[in-house]
């Protein structure tokens, strides 16, 4: 038997209702030290990535942000119970720092997307040019191109900071200048502060019609949870 | 899951945009008790890429599968 986890929190003492898990399974409050922990009681040795595993994941978490603010687990975190209660008990202190930092707020998701460029048109004359000619012509469109993307992902890097400036506690940003996905950000937003962020945003959008904004949230802090030490690899597997 | 607003290319459906922010969220991030997120990448129809952020999740996934094969 293992358990499988969803988030840790404060300031919980029950559950309010009885909650489904992942594939069904009940949810508990594991209380260990003076952390909480929902878990799931499994009979299994692997959790398949599903669309409804994914859904029951979060929506375990998202059950008790009308109550906390939880630091959510990633998917697919099963232990043994004396493995949950080691992890606690050697990073007690960094999660209860990150619980502080999270505490009153939501995460609000903000994904940029840009069309890329792609000239390759001919410009007039190029068939003419020689093969060498013509490749450096090619390749000096590629350089500009980049440049041009870069600076245009750190005016509007720039830009969305000056946005939210004031209305978030932290933020993680994610810029690929040559992806269609221009700009990752989750913005750690206190609560109180939540219809001034949307307002500010809904605004702001309106002055940027060239680009394209997908707007999520809120969200528990799943772009906050990470502590230090903890397994470089993202599925956790040497 | 609830979007404050959604704009963006007409090809997406909102249901595909919940889904795809809500793996985003689960699968890429959150904490990591060192060694021990155990997943199984039986089924792939989660695989509906067009934007990016689900790429990294994926081929991961897939790389922990090869190895776990090779082992």
């Amino acid at each position: 038997m293992k358990l499988y986890v969803y988030c840790l929190l404060q300031g919980i003492d029950a559950l309010d209702e009885a909650l489904p898990g992942i594939s069904g399974a009940p949810v508990r409050l594991e209380k260990l030290e003076d952390l909480g922990v929902l878990v799931s009681d499994v009979n299994t040795d692997a959790i398949p990535v599903t669309r409804e595993n994914a859904m029951d994941h979060a929506a375990v978490v998202r059950s008790v942000l009308s109550r906390t603010t939880p630091l959510p687990f990633r998917f697919g975190t099963l232990v043994t119970e004396q493995q949950l209660r080691n992890y606690i008990s050697a990073r007690k202190a960094a999660l209860e720092t990150n619980l502080s930092l999270v505490r009153g707020c939501v995460e609000m998701s903000v994904k940029i997307i840009s069309e890329v460029a792609h000239e390759n048109s001919e410009e007039p004359g190029q068939a003419e040019q020689g093969i060498g000619t013509r490749f450096l012509t090619v390749k000096r469109r590629e350089i500009l191109g980049s440049e041009l993307r870069s600076a245009q992902a750190k005016e509007i890097t720039a830009w969305l900071n000056k946005t939210v400036n004031g209305l978030t506690r932290d933020e993680k940003v994610t810029v690929q200048p040559s992806e269609k996905l221009f700009l990752a950000a989750a913005h750690l937003v206190e609560r109180a502060k939540l219809n001034q962020y949307r307002e500010k945003m809904a605004k702001a959008r309106e002055t940027r019609p060239e680009l394209h904004f997908l707007f999520s949230g809120p969200w528990p802090p799943y772009s906050f949870a990470n502590i230090d030490l903890e397994f470089p690899t993202q599925f956790g597997v040497t | 899951m609830s979007f404050d607003q959604i704009i963006v290319n007409e090809e997406w459906e909102e249901t595909d945009l919940s889904l795809l922010e809500t793996l985003d969220h689960v699968l890429n991030r959150g904490l990591v008790i060192a060694g021990e997120i155990t997943i199984s990448v039986a089924d792939i129809d989660l695989i509906f890429v067009g934007l990016n952020v689900l790429v990294s999740s994926i081929e991961t996934a897939h790389e922990v599968l090869r190895k776990r094969q090779t082992e």
